[in-house]
């Protein structure tokens, strides 16, 4: 079962998000904060990674950067309440496997994920 | 010449048509000859026919006795140039018609006073009322009503003593002239011009019929002396209340306007801050509604795959509740904030309004990555105030600060936000690590239309400023260059 790590600072999304993720069969974790997710994912790695942009003290790009740099480079799904195409550009270009805006759809939020996590499970993509 | 000044010039004609059976109706039954009858109809329309149509070529429109220009020329044109044109032709169809006493100038000077009297007092009596308008007298409060009723009896008992009772003592004559002032005055700087005019009224009512009936100050004399000297009285008062009257009404109506106005700027501005924040805003309704609609497509798929119990699928619906309510917190601080409308003064507490501002710019602040940290004082007495133009302080604070600390790098960017009381006052500050001023900047901030913002209209800062003078508090900034900048907010508390 594929596990994803939710990094989000409100509790509530944290907590939606991780539900959503459990009811389409994918194991999932909730981190409150960068910091929280790379003291995380150092004991468990994730398959994928859903990242909330803003953030306090680590914003979301700050962290796909350090993500992109870890070993196996989990491909990482950026989730945003406030949309820029700015943001969008430079998410992409850091990397990020997709760029969603809140509120997500289901369905699409679960097929950039299996998206990813195929792109990710391709031999020299990593 | 108070209906002529009120309707337009092409109608002027049916009123003076309409005039005729009226005047025939009262001036027959008192044994005038029909000749003379139709004589004074004639000079009576020359009369308000010229006092109107100077007056309409002064001042366009119907008159409304609202500026000392207007109140200037309808004292020249309706009050003086009509009645002295129009005594000339009465004098001179009374002489003519053969039906008054004395030479030629005396009528000419009796027409006159006698005439300008009537100007005076019944044209801005009329004119007023019907600008004060029915609906405007009926909104009024009570207790205005009540004071109203209050100064027209003090008018009428003042004047009654003054002119209506046997003079004993001639001596006592000119205090008793003053007798009605208090109360005149006090008419002219509460109640308006439709109140002046009202007591006005009543007084030269009082006083003619004191003098007709030989009563009072004016008895005494002859008929002719009498009557002059209790028109020259009654137009020598009335004149210079009718201007105070019509003065202090202007004033109270251009600083009426002028507070509608710096309403209506306030309120530009807080909707122009609010567009500003639209981004953030978006952020904090998208923040919830991510929550109620991933809760509810999870509980979908729970149920449809049968994976869920009761008390799984009740704390779902509790957290999609929870964010629901979330959101409408911000629509309905929101909808506060967009409204206009009178300033509300009400017992407020600061550290409340605080939390409910941060509420709103949460979502701005987070999408700048800036963190904010609240030292709020645990006790801090109320403040008097307006909730929703405080609430636009703090948020034009909290705005200007957080586009202040674009430049530091993200994990400097912290916005503090204190309360403390001291002495009787609530003490607010906004402090950023941006940039900050030099010293010398620490009012021009506040000085309108001034900004550093590429989009902003430099007035939040000046707007600000005045909301807080206007609840009696203070409001400066304080700045070292690099190390941030602090703005303060002193509130009186009750």
């Amino acid at each position: 079962m594929p596990f994803i790590a939710v990094v989000d600072d409100e509790e509530p999304i944290r907590k939606a998000l991780k539900r959503l993720l459990r009811a389409a069969g994918l194991d999932a974790e909730g981190y409150a904060s960068g910091q929280a997710f790379l003291e995380g994912a150092a004991m468990r790695r994730p398959d994928c990674v859903l990242l909330d942009l803003h953030m306090p003290s680590m914003s979301g790009q700050q962290l796909l950067a350090q993500i992109r740099k870890m070993a196996g480079r989990p491909p990482v799904v950026v989730i945003t309440a406030h949309d820029t195409p700015e943001t969008r550009e430079q998410c992409l270009a850091a990397g990020a496997a997709a760029y969603l805006r809140k509120p997500l759809d289901d369905r699409m939020l679960l097929n950039a994920i299996s998206a990813a996590l195929s792109k990710s499970a391709v031999p020299g993509r990593r | 010449m108070a209906a002529l000044l009120l309707m337009p010039a092409r109608t002027w004609w049916v009123l003076l048509a309409a005039a005729l059976p009226a005047h025939l109706l009262a001036e027959l039954q008192s044994g005038v000859p029909l000749a003379m009858v139709l004589g004074w109809y004639v000079s009576n329309c020359s009369e308000a026919l010229i006092g109107a149509a100077l007056m309409r070529a002064f001042v366009p429109g119907p008159l409304r006795l609202d500026s000392f220009h207007s109140a200037g020329v309808f004292l020249l044109c309706g009050a003086l140039a009509a009645p002295l044109a129009s005594s000339f032709l009465d004098a001179a169809l009374v002489k003519l018609i053969g039906w008054g006493q004395g030479d030629y100038l005396e009528l000419v000077r009796m027409r006159f006073f006698a005439n300008v009297l009537a100007e005076l007092t019944i044209v801005p009596l009329i004119v007023s009322w019907v600008a004060l308008g029915w609906r405007a007298w009926r909104s009024q409060p009570l207790v205005r009503h009540a004071e109203a009723v209050v100064v027209l009896l003090g008018v009428l008992g003042a004047s009654l003593v003054a002119f209506d009772v046997p003079l004993f003592d001639a001596n006592m004559a000119p205090a008793l002239f003053y007798a009605p002032l208090p109360f005149l005055l006090w008419a002219a700087v509460r109640l308006g011009t439709a109140g002046t005019t009202t007591a006005l009224a009543i007084m030269v009512v009082v006083t003619i019929w004191g003098a007709v009936h030989g009563l009072g100050p004016f008895s005494g004399g002859t008929p002719q002396d009498t009557a002059r000297e209790m028109q020259l009285f009654l137009i020598v008062v009335s004149i210079p209340l009718l201007l105070l009257a019509v003065v202090l009404d202007e004033r109270a109506r251009t600083e009426r306007e002028a507070h509608d106005q710096r309403l209506q700027l306030t309120h530009l501005s807080r909707v122009a801050m609010l567009g500003e924040m639209s981004g953030g805003l978006a952020h904090e309704l998208n923040q919830p509604l991510t929550a109620i609609l991933s809760n509810a497509q999870a509980a979908q798929t729970f149920i449809a795959n049968k994976a869920i119990d009761d008390a799984e699928l009740l704390e779902i619906l509790r957290d999609i509740v929870g964010a629901e309510q979330r959101a409408a917190e911000v629509i309905s601080r929101l909808r506060a904030l967009f409204k206009s409308g009178e300033t509300h003064m009400q017992r407020l507490d600061a550290n409340e309004l605080i939390r409910e501002v941060m509420t709103l710019a949460h979502g701005d602040l987070v999408t700048r990555g800036i963190q904010a940290e609240l030292r709020l004082a645990p006790i801090l007495p109320p403040v008097k105030g307006d909730r929703i133009q405080l609430e636009q302080v703090m948020l034009n604070l909290i705005m200007n600060a957080a586009e202040a600390m674009t430049g530091p790098a993200s994990s400097e960017r912290m916005l503090t936000v204190s309360s403390i009381a001291v002495d009787g006052r609530a003490y607010l500050s906004f402090a950023d690590r941006g940039p900050g001023f030099l010293p010398e900047m620490h009012e021009k901030l506040f000085e309108p239309y001034y900004t550093t913002k590429a989009q902003g209209l430099g007035l939040g800062l000046s707007i600000s400023r005045s909301i807080i003078l206007a609840h009696g508090g203070r409001m400066w900034g304080v700045s070292s260059p690099g190390r941030g900048a602090t703005f303060h907010i002193a509130l009186p508390t009750i």
